[in-house]
C-alpha cells in the first residue's frame, strides 16, 4: 500500500513540472542599467529588432555612421528571429526596461473603438498606458516624416508615439513579363480580364499562380485585395464597423463573394500542391519561370532578383471587381515602425539616434535597402522597381484587411489573425463551398462576442 | 560506510539536501503554485500590473467563447496523441528490445542506430522528417506516387498531418523506451529461463510468466514516461506545422497562448492547470494498473 501511495506521489510530482511550464514571470525585473553612467565612458544605445538581412546590414551602417558622429554613445543592436520569437524578446526586454529603440511590425494597429466593446486591446495600446512608450510629439525630427503616414501609423490619443519606416504593398501578383509577352498577355484590369487571362495561360500548358500555402498567410495576400475592393461596397471600414455593430455579416453576399473568387483561384490556377510549398521557395518556384505569377508582398522583389537577376518582372494589383478605376490601387501596410521606450537606460540617446535617422540621407540608406515605399517625402530610392510597379498603384493606397479589422478576443481559428483563412476551403480544408465556411465564422464571431 | 557518520558532520547531507530543496521550491513549486493563483484572476504581462479575482471566468472563457470548439478538438488531439503514442511507442519498442537482447552480431550498432534520433533533438528531426516529406519533391511522396500513384501533403494536410506528426514522435522516441526495455531485459536473471527450460515451457510461455512480470516495473516507467511526455509534447509540433492544420494539443496551447497570445496571464494559467489535471488523471490511473503487474523476486 505504500509503494502504492508513494507510485501516485511520484507521479503527481512529475507532472507538476507541467504546470509550472505554463507561468511566465509576471513581476518586471526592474533593475535599471543606469549605474554605470560614468563620466568618460561611453553610453549605451539598445536597439531591439529582428532579423531581415538586408534591413540589418544598412541598420549597421547607419549605426557606424552615428557612432562616428557621436563618439559618446556605443549602439548595441540586438535582432532575433522574427514573429513570436521576436514578440516574445520585445515584451521582455520593454517590461524588464532593457531596451531604448524597438521596432515594431505594421505601425500601430487600430485599436478598440467605443463600438468595439471587448476587443483585444494591442500590445502597443497597453504599453503605452502602462507608461513604457514614450512621446514623441514634441521632437523636431517628426516633422520631417509625411504628416499623414505618421497620423495612420503612429498616432494614438493625439500623440505621436513611433515612427513608420516604410510601406509595402500586399495585393498585388508578381508577375514573368516574359512570359506574357510571348503569349501577348497583357495585365488584366477587371476580374473576367483576369480570369481570362488564367485560362489562357492553363491552356498554354502554364501554370498561371504560385503561392506559399504552406504558411498559411501568403494566401491572405490576394483575399486582401478582394476585401478592400468588395467588402462593403469598397469601403472596408464600413463593412468592418458594420460586424462589430450586427450590419454586416462574415456571411453576407459580399463576404462570401470574396470567399468565393479565392476559392475559384485555388480550385483553378494555383500552382498544384501549393498547401506544401513554404514561404521560403516560393520565390524560387516564381523565378525560374514555373509559374507565370506570384501571390506575394512586395518586400520579395528583391528576393526574388536575388533567385533570378535575368528576370523581368512586374507587380499589379489583383483586379477584384468590374470597375478598372477602382481595381487600380494597392492595398497594404506599414512595415517595421520604431518605437522609443519611456524607461529604458538611454533614452536621451535614443532621441538623438532616431533624429539622425530621420535625416533624408540616412533614411534612404535604411530605405533603399528595406525596399519600401518611403514615408518621407522627396525621397529617391532609385529603384525601377518602385517607380515603376508601385507608384503608378499607389494613389488610393489602403491599409489591408488584417490591418484595419479589430477582432473579438477569443475569436475562433477560421477568423484568428485578422484574417478569412480560405485554407479551409476544400479540396485542402474541410469546407465545400464559400458559403459553409462563411456560416462557421459567423458563427464563431458571434460566439465571441462579449457576454 | 557512512561517511557523514559521526557528531556534527550527520548534519551534512541534510543541508546539502536543503539547496536542491530550496531550489525547488523556489523555480518549480513557488511558480506552480502562482500559475494556480493567477488562473484565478485577470493579471496582465506588464510591470506594476494589478490583479484582481475574477473567479472562474478564465476557466468559463476557455470552453464557452469563440474558440472553444478549438479547445475541444485540442484535448482530443491530446488524447488521441496519447494513447497511439504510448500504445505503438512502447509496443515496437519492447519488440525491438527482445530482439536486441538475442545477442546477435552487432548488436551495439543497432542500439545506437535506433537511440540515435533521440539524440538528435526536435529541430534536426522536424527539418529531416521535413524534407522526406516535402510534398514537391520529398523522396517519401515520389515513393507514394510509384508504389499507388499517390501523393500527399504531409504536414500540410488536414487530415494526414496529425498522423504524420505522431509517426514522426513514435520514430523519435521509441529508441528511448528501447532502452529502458533492453535494462530492464538483461537484469532477468538466467537461471529462471533455465529452470523454465527444464520445466518444459515454449518461448511464448517463458515470456509470458518470466520475462513480462520480471519487465513490468520497465513497463511502469516507459508507461508513465510516454503518458507524461505525449501529453506534455508541443515542440515537434511548433517546428513541423506550427499548429496548423488541426494538429493543435493542449500543451501547443499553453505555448501558443502563453507567449503568442495576448499580455492576459489569467487564460494560459487556467489551461495549463486544466492539462495538469487531465495529465494526472492518466497518470494516476496508469501507474496503478501497471504497478498491480509487478512482481518480487
Amino acid at each position: 500500500m505504500v509503494k502504492k501511495i508513494s507510485a501516485i506521489v511520484l507521479a503527481g510530482a512529475l507532472t507538476l513540472s507541467l504546470a509550472a511550464c505554463g507561468s511566465g514571470n509576471k513581476e518586471a525585473t526592474g533593475t535599471n542599467g543606469d549605474a554605470s553612467k560614468a563620466s568618460g565612458q561611453k553610453q549605451v544605445i539598445k536597439i531591439l529588432h529582428w532579423k531581415q538581412e538586408n534591413i540589418n546590414k544598412a541598420m549597421k551602417e547607419i549605426n557606424e555612421a552615428f557612432e562616428a558622429k557621436y563618439p559618446e554613445y556605443k549602439i548595441e543592436y540586438t535582432t532575433t528571429g522574427p514573429d513570436d520569437e521576436y514578440k516574445q524578446a520585445q515584451r521582455a526586454r520593454l517590461t524588464a526596461n532593457d531596451v531604448d529603440i524597438l521596432a515594431d511590425l505594421s505601425g500601430m494597429r487600430l485599436s478598440p473603438q467605443e463600438w468595439t466593446p471587448g476587443a483585444k486591446v494591442p500590445d502597443w495600446e497597453q504599453w503605452i498606458n502602462s507608461g513604457l512608450i514614450a512621446d514623441l510629439s514634441d521632437q523636431a525630427f517628426v516633422s520631417k516624416w509625411n504628416a499623414n503616414d505618421i497620423e495612420k501609423a503612429g498616432t494614438y490619443k493625439g500623440k505621436v508615439y513611433a515612427i513608420p519606416t516604410g510601406k509595402v504593398a500586399m495585393s498585388g501578383l508578381f508577375y514573368n513579363k516574359e512570359i506574357f509577352e510571348e503569349h501577348g498577355l497583357e495585365v488584366p484590369k477587371t476580374w473576367s480580364e483576369f480570369i481570362q487571362l488564367n485560362e489562357t495561360l492553363k491552356s498554354k500548358g502554364i501554370t498561371p499562380i504560385g503561392v506559399a500555402g504552406k504558411d498559411v498567410w501568403p494566401l491572405k495576400l490576394p483575399v486582401f485585395a478582394l476585401q478592400a475592393k468588395i467588402l462593403g461596397g469598397g469601403n472596408q471600414q464600413k463593412w468592418i464597423e458594420g460586424v462589430w455593430k450586427g450590419e454586416t455579416a462574415f456571411n453576407d453576399a459580399e463576404a462570401v463573394e470574396v470567399l468565393e473568387k479565392m476559392k475559384t483561384l485555388q480550385d483553378n490556377y494555383m500552382i498544384e500542391g501549393f498547401m506544401g510549398i513554404d514561404y521560403a521557395s516560393a520565390p524560387a518556384i516564381f523565378a525560374t519561370g514555373k509559374v507565370a505569377m506570384l501571390a506575394d508582398g512586395s518586400w520579395d522583389a528583391p528576393t526574388i532578383a536575388m533567385a533570378n537577376p535575368d528576370l523581368k518582372f512586374g507587380y499589379f494589383p489583383v483586379p477584384a471587381t468590374e470597375d478598372a478605376a477602382k481595381n487600380a490601387s494597392f492595398v497594404g501596410k506599414y512595415d517595421v515602425t520604431w518605437y522609443v521606450a519611456e524607461k529604458g537606460p538611454n533614452k536621451e540617446g535614443a532621441l538623438k539616434w532616431l533624429e539622425f535617422f530621420s535625416e533624408p540621407e540616412n533614411y534612404t540608406t535604411f530605405v533603399k535597402a528595406a525596399g519600401f515605399i518611403p514615408t518621407m517625402d522627396g525621397i529617391s530610392t532609385d529603384s525601377d522597381f518602385i517607380d515603376n510597379e508601385l507608384t503608378p498603384y499607389l494613389g488610393d493606397f489602403e491599409l489591408a484587411y488584417e490591418i484595419m479589422m479589430i477582432n473579438r478576443e477569443n475569436v475562433g481559428e477560421h477568423l484568428a489573425a485578422e484574417g478569412v483563412h480560405t485554407e479551409y476551403l476544400a479540396p485542402g480544408g474541410e469546407f465545400k463551398t464559400a458559403k459553409e465556411l462563411a456560416d462557421v465564422q459567423q458563427k464563431e464571431w458571434e460566439a465571441a462576442a462579449p457576454k | 560506510m557512512y561517511p557523514f557518520g559521526k557528531g556534527m558532520a550527520r548534519y551534512v547531507p541534510l543541508l546539502l539536501l536543503l539547496i536542491p530543496f530550496a531550489l525547488y521550491v523556489v523555480f518549480y513549486f513557488g511558480p506552480s503554485v502562482m500559475t494556480v493563483i493567477y488562473s484565478f484572476t485577470d493579471v496582465k504581462n506588464l510591470p506594476g500590473s494589478t490583479m484582481k479575482f475574477v473567479g472562474l471566468e478564465n476557466y468559463h472563457d476557455l470552453f464557452y467563447s469563440g474558440n472553444s470548439g478549438e479547445r475541444w478538438r485540442s484535448i482530443t488531439n491530446t488524447l488521441i496523441f496519447m494513447f497511439i503514442v504510448t500504445i505503438v511507442q512502447n509496443g515496437v519498442a519492447l519488440f525491438v528490445a527482445v530482439l536486441l537482447n538475442q545477442r546477435l552480431r552487432g548488436d551495439y550498432f543497432y542500439r545506437a542506430v535506433f537511440f540515435l534520433p533521440v539524440v538528435l533533438g526536435v529541430a534536426v528531426v522536424a527539418l529531416i522528417w521535413g524534407m522526406m516529406f516535402d510534398p514537391m519533391s520529398g523522396p517519401v511522396n515520389m515513393l507514394y506516387d510509384w508504389l499507388f500513384g499517390y501523393k500527399d501533403m504531409f504536414f500540410a494536410s488536414f487530415t494526414h498531418a496529425f498522423g504524420y506528426i505522431i509517426f514522426v514522435q513514435i520514430w523519435m522516441y521509441m529508441g528511448y523506451s528501447m532502452l529502458i526495455f533492453l535494462a530492464g531485459l538483461q537484469s532477468v536473471p538466467k537461471d529462471l529461463y533455465e529452470a523454465g527450460y527444464i520445466d518444459g515451457t515454449s518461448k511464448w510461455q517463458s515470456f509470458r510468466h518470466i520475462t513480462f512480470p520480471l519487465i513490468a516495473p520497465s513497463f511502469t516507467v516507459n508507461m508513465l514516461l510516454s503518458i507524461i511526455g505525449a501529453m506534455s509534447t508541443f515542440d515537434i509540433i511548433l517546428a513541423t506545422t506550427d499548429g496548423r492544420f488541426n494538429t493543435r494539443t493542449m500543451a501547443y496551447d499553453v505555448y501558443k497562448e502563453t507567449f503568442r497570445g495576448s499580455l492576459d496571464m489569467g487564460l494560459p494559467s487556467a489551461l495549463s492547470v486544466v492539462q495538469f489535471l487531465i495529465i494526472l488523471v492518466f497518470v494516476v490511473v496508469a501507474v496503478r494498473q501497471t504497478r498491480k503487474r509487478e512482481v518480487e523476486y
